[in-house]
């Protein structure tokens, strides 16, 4: 059985949250940085918290405006967000002498 | 500044919807998105951040309509890798009994014939057959021919739209079987231009010397004959003197026979024996092909002559003359009864009217009274004649409502089969690399295939609902003859026609047009979506490499 294929999506996402393992970070922000729309950032925040490898809390930034949610990745998640990039990078790293070689 | 704080509204709006919308459990994301909504710089991209976040939750909100509890969230993608979640196999039992459901319902004749009427509102928009090409006639014809069936090809030749075919089969088939020869009648009333009805008219006065109706098909060559030379005055016809002597001779016949009880007593042994149950083509015709329209209109050309002649020989002292004029309209009237309608009504009663006070002033009470009551009874069917036709025309009418209900249902059904067909399509080619068996769709796509299953199977069953009187009074005619409830039949039969929105057939080409229009601009629309994404496709694929 071909084994599932995990998004670019969710790859730039995980990205995003491995640079700055620590903080935490709003949805907007993540948002313009991976240039993923709300539709699609929202769904991929809500699968990686279902299984554990998100945690999330509210946060009151000002009186009188709505506390905003914000994310960082558990340790699970890290540790699953890195192989997964170590895993992308070496595919890429693969096809590039591929096509490289083509060329030639 | 106005505009930015009413989009920002908007969006608010939108997102409060849909977190009102969305199952409990996915308020919490809905609260994120708000939250996060007054810090999106500008007020456009707030609102596309709205819509598309509300869109997530209106999904979500689908879906546990569909699938309630937590099974929702497999369907949704619950995998953390995998963008798809393998189909249930509930959810793949419950579509597929679902169309092929939709689908038994096509071995039913009547909902056969009902799926064919819904489709007829298309007819007009799509030009899917030319004025006069009807192909299903067209094929009976061929069959009849071979088959040198007389009956057949006279059902149809009263049917073509075609004149020179209509006159080219009626003769065939009047050769076949001479008893057959009312069957000019019907073709001339239809098509009155026809070089070959003077031919026809000689012989239908030898056959049957006692009907108006082919006196009335010569007058009405003659007025078609004035109009081509232009000749379009209102008394253009009526100061010919051919006219004058068709008319006559028409007034003095005894009956007036439109032969519709022949031709339904050939519709219904010709209908089963080719098996054809287009109501379109068979009913249709019921209303159409009777007493001519122009009947009535020369009649009442014609009886207004006579009572002004009369009026004016009463006046030069001839009451002979003038008794005589007004007795052959009231004698015609009598003839055409009802079917002369509101303007021959009129001049009925303008006749007894007449004859009441010519008889009371040479002193015959007796007469004069029954002419009197002859003239009441005229008005009063005048005004039960008007009043039905308004009541027609303004009063509820069941049938448009109806026909309404088939078009709406037959659209569904074409709407929700494309949706089911697209989504087993992209399952399909989903699932083409894993064994059999485990069919894997996209969230959206496993909704919306169960969706257009569902959708598919309600629509038929409603479309079949609708339909199943209209049948059955259609079943009535072809077996018993009875026209009881034609009427009823024949007005369903033409809402249907007319498509959806539109209010009658003068709006029909303004519709076709906007059809067209609308339809062109979502092609271009969807062509500059589709590469828009495609180019977007493209310079990802060139954004520099993950590090």
């Amino acid at each position: 059985m071909k084994a599932p294929r995990i998004s670019s999506q969710t790859l730039q996402l995980l990205e995003r949250f491995v640079e700055r393992p620590t903080a935490w970070r709003y949805g907007y922000d993540l948002s313009r940085e991976t240039g993923l729309k709300s539709g699609t950032l929202y769904p991929i925040l809500m699968r990686l918290a279902k299984h554990s490898l998100l945690e999330t809390r509210w946060v009151m930034t000002e009186e009188g405006v709505p506390p905003r949610h914000t994310y960082r990745l558990t340790p699970k998640g890290l540790e699953l967000a890195r192989a997964k990039l170590s895993e992308a990078l070496a595919a890429r790293q693969v096809r590039r002498p591929a096509l490289s070689g083509g060329r030639a | 500044m106005r505009l930015e704080a009413h989009l920002r509204r908007a969006a608010t709006w939108l997102l409060r919807g849909g977190i009102r919308i969305a199952p409990r459990d996915m308020s919490e994301w809905g609260r994120a998105m708000l939250g996060e909504l007054g810090h999106v710089e500008g007020s456009w991209a707030a609102l596309m951040w709205a819509l598309s976040g509300a869109g997530v939750l209106a999904k979500h909100a689908l879906v546990s309509f569909l699938i309630p509890g937590p099974r929702r969230h497999r369907v949704l993608g619950g995998e953390l890798l995998a963008k798809e979640g393998t189909m249930r196999k509930g959810t793949l039992i419950m579509g597929a009994a679902c169309v092929v459901a939709a689908l038994l319902f096509f071995l039913a004749p009547a909902f056969r014939q009902a799926f064919r009427v819904s489709l007829a509102q298309w007819d007009k928009v799509l030009h899917v057959t030319t004025w006069n090409q009807q192909p299903d006639l067209e094929a009976l014809a061929r069959r009849a021919a071979k088959q040198r069936d007389a009956e057949g090809l006279a059902f149809v030749a009263v049917r073509l739209r075609n004149p020179s075919e209509s006159a080219r089969l009626a003769e065939k088939a009047v050769r076949l079987d001479p008893r057959l020869i009312w069957v000019y009648a019907i073709v001339a009333v239809r098509h009155p231009e026809l070089d070959e009805i003077a031919g026809w008219v000689q012989k239908l006065e030898q056959w049957d010397p006692q009907n108006a109706l082919p006196h009335f098909i010569t007058a009405e060559s003659i007025d078609i004959a004035h109009v081509l030379r232009e000749d379009v005055s209102p008394r253009g016809g009526e100061n010919d003197p051919a006219w004058r002597s068709a008319m006559a001779a028409a007034f003095q016949s005894r009956k007036l026979d439109d032969y519709l009880d022949r031709l339904r007593n050939l519709d219904r042994r010709v209908v089963p024996r080719y098996g054809f149950d287009d109501p379109y083509q068979v009913v249709d015709g019921e209303e159409q092909y009777g007493l001519p329209s122009y009947t009535a209109w020369d009649s009442s050309r014609y009886a207004k002559s006579l009572l002004e002649s009369g009026q004016e020989l009463e006046a030069g002292g001839d009451r002979e003359g003038a008794l005589k004029n007004y007795w052959t309209v009231a004698r015609f009237g009598g003839v055409i009864g009802s079917r002369g309608g509101f303007f021959v009504g009129r001049i009925l009663e303008d006749a007894y009217k007449r004859l009441a006070a010519l008889c009371e002033k040479e002193g015959n009470h007796e007469q004069a009274a029954f002419f009197g009551d002859a003239a009441e009874k005229a008005g009063q069917e005048v005004v039960r004649w008007d009043r039905e036709f308004q009541g027609r025309l303004t009063g509820p009418d069941i049938s448009l409502w109806d026909a309404s209900v088939v078009k709406i249902s037959g659209l569904m059904m074409f709407v929700f089969g494309g949706l089911f067909a697209i989504c087993a399509l992209l399952v399909l080619a989903g699932s083409w690399t894993v064994p059999p068996g485990a069919f894997r769709a996209g969230p959206v796509s496993a909704a919306l295939g169960v969706v257009g299953a569902v959708g598919s199977l309600v629509s038929s069953a409603t479309l079949y609902v609708s339909y199943r009187p209209y049948a059955a009074i259609f079943k009535n005619f072809l077996l018993t003859g009875d026209t009881s409830q034609v009427a009823q039949l024949s007005n369903f039969l033409s809402h249907a026609q007319v498509p959806l929105g539109v209010r009658n057939f003068y709006e029909l080409w303004d519709f076709v047009f906007h059809f067209w229009v609308g339809l062109t601009l979502l092609g271009v629309i969807g062509l500059l979506l589709l590469t828009l994404r495609h180019l977007r496709a493209r310079s990802r694929a060139s954004a520099p490499a993950l590090t």
